[in-house]
């Protein structure tokens, strides 16, 4: 009985997260094309393109062997897997026995390395270099997640995300200055994960500089759809990862329809907030050059660890 | 609720300084500097609502104005009539930087310690982040090349001093405070007329070339 409301808590969080993430994205368009004083696509927009893609026939490369085919569908299930490692409305993730933070963070290397690999086996040439992009902004940027992980985690005594929230919420509203720096450099970890403006541009598939795109840019169909999909739940996952670990007010702590309720509303609000900010992010800077990139996300794993000390002294 | 969000304040200037030393084009580390001087002038106010000292609203409202709006436009106005918007190369890249300031946020915050209500106390928190802003002020300072980034870490300096002075005495008397106003602003405004001049005579803004005066 218990393991079967876990098993369904477990799907149900998966597929709504699943559901709900292609909205933050067509979200961030809209806002972003407001700004520009364009009109921009349809909020939905992305929903129709995911559509579109899975009905389409999958056209691979004859060269490509069968890690060309595992790469996305290993890149999704990464990501669907780590959504239930997150507590979302209740205070405990669903499958918080099987894995603390390390575990997260180990699965979304997973899904990035299945898709590096990937993009490696087709031989050409902007595969090849959107992988060791990738790659080289993710080695610096895990560390970053890490140390911001660990900062929340040594407040609470536990690597356990679900536990995390708890001690947070048992004790209020408790600060921390090193929350501050936990979260800057953790926003910082997200705009370089998701590959927004100042690292990477979402926006555009004709950039030499490009990082993400550069690396699916061989996919197409349903093989397309799951990269896009899965990018988009990665991104709401991190989102719900800093609310989790700095805004936890409002998170429900029993299952019961009006805490739940409250808890969705909540949620969605933080979750707004966080888009509002990522679009002016995305709106007021340059990409930078790709030889920067890793100086701002040093900055991230200074804060990141400047977080920890203040913690210590 | 109060030391919470004067903690969180005083947090949000360390990580305006980091954010500077981080990124190179001076348009945006003079916004930062506005950022962290509004930040000041905020958690001036809420001591003053907190403590019940109405000469510190003062304090608040001239920070906010002068320090948040009026220098930063004045140095706008300096760097677009020169025409130059970027730091090309600090003497320490910034990687080494980054290393660097950490190195001295961990001395400033061990070195505040001691107080009667131990490590939860704000005051070891401010006086850590104040310190820590101060120190990097200085090495900004040392290991920049351009004018007008030098005259941002020296403003940066002052307002870690203000924050000292904010988080140990809770705010020192107002004839103190404007005296030091009017010389930030004076400093603030010979310092643009400096610029200009060494702009105006070697057509660059870099610091190492002043040493070569001769010739």
């Amino acid at each position: 009985m218990e393991q079967a409301l876990v098993i369904a808590a477990a799907l149900l969080q998966g597929l709504g997260m699943l559901a709900v993430a292609p909205l933050l994205r067509g979200l961030i368009k809209k806002m972003k094309a407001a700004l520009q004083t364009r009109q921009g696509p349809p909020l939905l927009q992305v929903y129709y393109d995911l559509a579109k893609l899975l009905r389409k026939e999958p056209v691979r490369s004859e060269t490509a062997s069968w890690v060309y085919v595992a790469g996305p569908r290993l890149y999704f299930a990464a990501g669907l897997a780590a959504t239930t490692l997150v507590p979302v409305l209740v205070a405990a993730a669903p499958l918080e026995t099987a894995g603390g933070v390390i575990g997260l963070v180990g699965i979304l290397a997973l899904g990035r390395f299945a898709l590096a690999t990937a993009a490696l086996d087709t031989g050409s040439p902007f595969g090849g270099m959107g992988g060791s992009r990738e790659m080289t902004i993710a080695a610096l940027a895990e560390p970053a997640l890490m140390l911001g992980l660990f900062t929340a985690a040594l407040a609470s005594g536990s690597l356990n995300l679900g536990a995390v929230v708890r001690h947070s919420l048992e004790l209020g509203n408790s600060f921390h200055p090193s929350d501050v720096f936990a979260l800057a450099g953790l926003f910082v970890v997200l705009i370089a994960e998701t590959g927004r403006i100042p690292v990477d541009n979402p926006a555009t598939h004709l950039e030499l500089t490009m990082i993400h795109e550069a690396m699916v840019l061989e996919y197409a169909g349903p093989d397309l759809a799951l990269v896009e999909w899965a990018s988009a739940v990665k991104e709401l996952l991190y989102i719900t990862l800093l609310i989790d670990l700095f805004i936890p007010v409002g998170i429900a702590s029993a299952i019961a329809p009006g805490p739940l309720a409250v808890a969705a509303g909540a949620w969605a609000a933080k979750v707004f907030v966080f888009a509002v900010v990522i679009t002016l992010v995305e709106s007021t800077n340059a990409k930078l050059r790709l030889f920067r990139v890793p100086e701002l996300v040093a900055v991230a794993l200074g804060l990141g660890f400047l977080a920890l000390a203040i913690r210590f002294l | 609720m109060t030391p919470d969000l004067v903690i969180l304040c005083a947090a949000g200037m360390l990580v305006s300084v980091y954010l500077m030393v981080g990124q190179k084009a001076l348009f945006t580390t003079i916004r930062l500097y506005a950022g962290q001087s509004l930040l000041l002038a905020a958690m001036a106010a809420m001591m003053a609502v907190a403590d019940a000292r109405p000469h510190l609203f003062v304090m608040a409202g001239m920070t906010a104005v002068l320090k948040g709006f009026a220098i930063p436009l004045f140095l706008m106005r300096v760097i677009d009539r020169i025409g130059i918007h970027r730091e090309i190369e600090p003497f320490l890249n910034v990687p080494a930087s980054l290393l660097a300031c950490l190195g001295l946020t961990v001395v400033g915050y061990r070195v505040s310690t001691g107080f009667p209500e131990g490590d939860v106390g704000v005051t070891h928190h401010i006086l850590g982040m104040g310190l820590s802003t101060m120190l990097i002020g200085l090495f900004l300072m040392v290991t920049r090349r351009k004018a007008i980034t030098q005259i941002l870490a020296l403003l940066t300096v002052e307002n870690a001093i203000f924050l000292v002075a904010l988080g140990i005495t809770s705010g020192m008397p107002l004839v103190v405070e404007l005296g030091i106003f009017f010389d930030v602003i004076l400093a603030v405004l010979v310092l643009g007329v400096l610029v200009r001049r060494i702009v105006a005579r070697f057509e660059s803004m870099d610091v190492s070339r002043l040493s070569k005066l001769k010739g």
